[in-house]
This record gives structure tokens, sequence and C-alpha cells, in this order.
């Protein structure tokens, strides 16, 4: 019970590490072709760990918690295509 | 010991109508996304040009400001949840300070935005400024809506733990609250790295 509760603020810690990661990478201007891979898996985790711990659906049956995963999959997947598909003219 | 294999939930926390609004947000908000996505891809320079007019900062700010107000009404919840007969009052008034701060962080979020909104407008820019921007604007106004609205639900559940309302067993409307909060923060998830810091 009391590992329960610190998962909490882990959770958070996780996600305001991530933030940060991501926005230095932006302040700092280090957003390259493959950095911008390694943003989009964080943004995933990021998602997934507000998905599971915070909307608490990691406790739900499986499609239930399927279904924003999902989601977050499939959006961030598609920004990837996006981002790196070369244009055709 | 013999708890170690945790039973699943038969339905999502709150009421279920709650889950059918995240739901169709979740398919409004893919296609803003994806629009904003695959429009960048014909026109990057534009995208990275215009994309130098928007704050990170307080798109970060902005960030941890919604993580945290997450992180608070997840704690809300549960006062609620774990409340006995005796413990009542002290689980609401507990939930109450939890979600006064949950709502303090949604307040900030909007002054931040509003803030950004006047220096985006201020210099002259638009919807029909360059698609970089309509999308920013519908993106981020669309989301400020959802900010407003939700900051209201809160409001309304915090109005309800002050005359410790909420019962033993009777967590179903602050979980659906909640869940609305918690897809607000989601979709700025999203957001934030793709409209500020991806180029």
């Amino acid at each position: 019970m009391p590992n329960l509760k610190r998962i909490l603020e882990i959770i958070w810690v996780v996600l305001v590490i991530l933030t940060i990661f991501a926005y230095l990478l932006g302040y700092l201007k280090y957003v390259n072709a493959s950095l911008v891979a390694v943003l989009l898996v964080t943004t995933f985790i990021k998602g997934q760990l507000i998905i599971d711990y915070f909307m608490g659906l990691k406790d739900v049956k499986l499609k239930y918690r399927l279904i924003p995963t999902l989601w977050l999959g499939v959006v961030i997947s598609l920004i990837a295509v996006a981002y790196y598909l070369p244009v055709t003219s | 010991m013999s708890k170690s294999i945790a039973l699943k939930e038969p339905h999502p926390p709150g009421d279920f109508a709650i889950w059918v609004i995240i739901y169709v947000e979740f398919i409004t908000f893919a296609l803003l996304f994806l629009g904003y996505a695959f429009s960048r891809r014909l026109d990057v320079e534009l995208f990275n040009a215009s994309q130098l007019a928007v704050n990170q900062t307080s798109g970060f700010i902005n960030t941890f400001i919604l993580i945290t107000s997450s992180y608070f009404v997840v704690k809300a919840v549960q006062s609620i949840r774990n409340m006995t007969q005796e413990s009542q009052k002290e689980s609401n008034i507990q939930a109450s300070k939890w979600l006064l701060l949950a709502i303090l962080c949604g307040i900030a979020f909007l002054g931040i935005k509003i803030t950004e909104f006047s220096h985006i407008f201020g210099m002259g820019i638009h919807l029909s400024t360059n698609k970089y921007f309509m999308f920013y604007i519908m993106l981020t106004v669309f989301h400020f809506l959802h900010v407003l609205l939700g900051s209201g639900i809160l409001f309304i559940i915090y109005k309800k733990t002050k005359i410790y309302g909420y019962l033993p067993n009777d967590s179903k409307g602050i979980e659906t609250g909640a869940s609305y909060w918690h897809m607000v923060d989601l979709l700025w998830i999203v957001l934030f790295p793709l409209v500020y810091i991806i180029r």
C-alpha cells in the first residue's frame, strides 16, 4: 500500500523530467530528425503514464485501456510518418 | 498475499457517458493534430519560421502546470475513494484541498495562455495569417476552452466537497470530472511537442 501511494509521486517526477527533456531540446535548438523520433517516443510514454496511472485505466479491463493507448499510438505514428516521409513533388 | 492477482474493474472510472465524450474528443483532436502534421510536410520552412513567434517557455510551464494539476486531481479522487464512514468529513476536506490546488493550476494555465494569445494577436497574427497560425490558433484556443470547462467542472466538485457531499462508496461524480481533466492533460501532452517543439 505505501508503495502504491509512492507510485503517483514517481509518475509525476517522470512526467516532469520528460517534459524538461522535450523543452530543452526545443530551447537549445537540438531538434533534428533523429531526436524527433526520441521526442515522439517520450511523448508516447508520457501519454501512456497518464492513461494508466492518472486516468486509472491500468486496473480496468484491457479493452478500455486499449482505446486511448491505440489512439495515442496511431496519432504519434502518423505524426512520425508526416515528419519522416519524403515529400514527392 | 492471495490478493497478488488483482481483479480488473469492468468499467473505466466515472460515468460511462464521460468516456463517450472523451472518445469523441480524441477523434476531433486527432484530426487537428494530423491536419497540422501533414500540412507541415507541404511547407516545412513556413511552419519552422512561424513557430519562432510562439513562446516555448510558456508552453513548457503550461505542460508542467497541467501534469501537476492532474496529480492533484488523482490525490483528490484517492481521498474520496479511501473514505470510511468515520472519515467522511476529513476525506471531503482533504479532497477539497487537492481540488483547490488543481483549480489554481487550471487558472494559472488559462492566465499564461491569455498572455500568450494577447502577444500573438498583438503582433497582428490571426487565423488567416498562414497555415501554421491557423492550426496553432485552432488547436490552442480549442484546448483553452476545454481547460476552461474542466476548471468549471473541478469547481463544481470542489463545492460539493466543501459541504462534505461525498459519501463512502460514492466516488463516481469526482471520477467523472477527473477523467475529463486527465483527458485535457493528455491532449496537451501531444499538442506541446507537436506545435511548440518539433521543427
